[in-house]
């Protein structure tokens, strides 16, 4: 395109140089990450560490008990990644294609849940867990008990289980599915839910990839409800969590060297997935947006 | 939506129509089930539970002591004599609006560019980068270059330049993780200024070429004005994220520290509730924000419609 020829030296310079601004922390990080003792914290500053060893991830691994805290964060991940795949494919469709009283003002209602931003809510919805019925030793009322919901996994699950946005997503997407095809289906004998199941369901998979890997990227690295919940019951941390609290009890000096070696390893696996999947993300950015 | 099959169902049987009708509803409202279950259970209920709870003194767990007492937490929260306006409030408003005005600016500038560029693609994902990382690793990555002996100041000393205190000195903290907040929030807007890029014809700018236009012409008369609507988008969202965020403070400062310097309303309830268990105190809090960035919201949606008037 003509417009793009002119001056590009400027806006290469602008781009290479905010470039450099936005990958140097990664690359300091995966620098410190191979830093050995007196190495770290030594004025003058240097980027690159004098072998590349790989003690710091041993000792991540030991100290900071990595494959506890990576087997929560997986099961909290998919957990919620599946369980908001399904339920937003669920309640998608309805609000897309059945024809039922109430339509428009459930539509509305799941488009007012976005506005309610996540602190406002941070306080009732702990106490809630806290007081959920019949768990961690509650009774029927959620009385008595010792940490209700707040001591299991399922604390950093359930308030997640449901995104208004991706039923928003998953909604403008089965819309502009041709109506023909269902009643096909219809006239074939099935059901609503085989017409889900069998019809429907295949032809999302685009924006399901896009849906999953925001969801999966937003929970892997989701920080504050977890820090709360777990805050009692370390055994419920998950990597962002473990490795940001389990840092004051290493050797001051060594500290950060280990830290950055954990971050490393938890940060590979989203950065993969997301390398891998980076259209349909982009995609479910720029649609959530421009919409 | 009147379609082959309730057409013939129409002329055929109306009562049958409407059973089938009554049976989607049935269908539908069992599809929407698990959603509406949730939404009941994790947001109208603690949406009430957090207005009640602003009104009322409470302490412990027991729902039994939980008192009523009307706008007295609102008092002690706005009094001007405690922290939470000043220097809290500000605090909050200042980070938010620092980080908006340089990620906007930001994202404006590099989207701009990129759109001039081979690769595309390749640019977009490097500066998106920050969004797909923890707070955790850009809080710490951050924290470790902010230090004495940190790439920051090591880059500064080489410049002849003495090392900046930046999270420990009160005067700089603030702006130190305002501005992390910024970087790592500029790829999300560069995607959406993107598309919004794509969207204007090519041919307004041959057409302004042709008139003689130059590039800063080009920019201003229109690029930015036909951007409007993404670049609305990308403030209101930006301006709810860094009013509300304090992952990034926890992580950097730990305390909002030195002294408040980088305390923010909704790490400030936070503290308050978990860690005082003033549950009253900090549910006035929360809502006080709330209203604060529903004020703003409006607040810019009300000035971009009264602008779209005044130029359509």
């Amino acid at each position: 395109m003509k417009r793009r020829g002119r001056f590009p030296w400027f806006a290469y310079l602008v781009v290479v140089l905010g470039g450099v601004a936005m990958v140097m922390p990664f690359l300091d990080m995966v620098m410190s990450s191979f830093k050995g003792p007196g190495e770290y914290g030594v004025i003058p500053y240097r980027l690159l560490p004098s072998s590349f060893g790989l003690d710091n991830y041993r000792e991540a691994f030991s100290q900071l008990e990595l494959p506890r805290l990576f087997r929560n964060s997986v099961i909290v991940t998919v957990s919620v990644t599946v369980s908001v795949l399904i339920t937003s494919a669920l309640a998608g469709y309805a609000l897309a294609k059945l024809r039922f009283r109430g339509r428009a003002v459930i539509f509305r209602f799941i488009l007012a849940t976005m506005m309610l931003p996540p602190f406002l809510l941070l306080i009732p919805t702990f106490l809630i867990m806290l007081n959920w019925p019949l768990a961690g030793g509650n009774d029927i009322l959620g009385r008595g008990g010792d940490g209700g919901l707040t001591t299991s996994l399922l604390a950093l699950i359930l308030p997640f289980t449901v995104s208004g946005f991706g039923i928003f997503l998953m909604r403008q997407f089965m819309v502009s599915l041709p109506d023909e095809m269902l009643e096909a289906a219809k006239i074939d004998g099935a059901n609503q839910w085989q017409t889900w199941r069998l019809i429907v369901l295949p032809q999302t998979k685009p924006v399901a990839i896009t849906l999953g890997l925001i969801t999966f990227i937003g929970t892997w690295n989701e920080y504050i409800w977890t820090l709360l919940i777990s805050s009692s019951d370390p055994s419920l941390q998950t990597l962002p969590v473990g490795i940001q609290l389990l840092q004051s009890f290493l050797d001051p000096d060594r500290t950060m060297p280990i830290v950055m070696a954990g971050l490393v390893i938890s940060t590979l696996p989203v950065l993969v997935v997301f390398l891998l999947f980076q259209k349909y993300y982009v995609r479910g950015v720029v649609l959530s947006g421009l919409k | 939506m009147t379609t082959a099959v309730s057409r013939v169902g129409a002329v055929a049987a109306p009562a049958r129509r409407l059973g089938k009708l009554h049976r989607e509803g049935r269908a539908a409202y069992l599809f929407l089930a698990p959603a509406l279950l949730f939404f009941c259970v994790f947001l109208i209920l603690p949406f009430i539970f957090a207005i009640v709870l602003a009104f009322s003194d409470w302490g412990g767990f027991d729902l039994g002591t939980l008192k009523w007492s009307g706008i007295g937490n609102f008092r002690e929260v706005l009094s001007f004599d405690g922290t939470f306006v000043k220097p809290i409030l500000v605090n909050t408003l200042l980070f938010a609006f620092g980080s908006v005005f340089l990620a906007t600016f930001g994202s404006v500038l590099v989207a701009y560019c990129i759109d001039r560029l081979a690769f595309q693609g390749f640019w977009r994902v490097l500066y998106f980068l920050p969004v797909v990382a923890t707070v955790v690793a850009i809080g710490n990555v951050w924290k470790m270059m902010y230090q004495p002996a940190g790439l920051i100041n090591g880059v500064l000393n080489k410049l002849g330049v003495n090392s900046v205190g930046f999270l420990s000195d009160a005067s700089y903290a603030l702006p130190s993780v305002t501005v992390v907040h910024a970087w790592a929030s500029i790829g999300g807007a560069v995607l959406i200024l993107t598309a919004g890029l794509k969207a204007i014809p090519e041919m307004y700018y041959e057409a302004a070429e042709v008139d003689g236009a130059n590039a800063w012409h080009l920019f201003w008369s229109i690029t930015l004005p036909l951007l409007r609507p993404a670049l609305l988008f990308v403030l209101i969202t930006q301006f709810i994220g860094g009013l509300q965020s304090f992952a990034l403070i926890i992580v950097m400062t730990g305390d909002g520290g030195p002294v408040n310097a980088t305390n923010v309303a909704a790490f400030e309830m936070y503290q308050r509730a978990f860690k005082y268990g003033a549950w009253g105190t900090a549910s006035a809090m929360a809502m006080v924000l709330f209203v604060i960035i529903l004020a703003i919201t409006l607040l810019q949606l009300w000035i971009a419609r009264r602008r779209g008037e005044e130029t359509s």
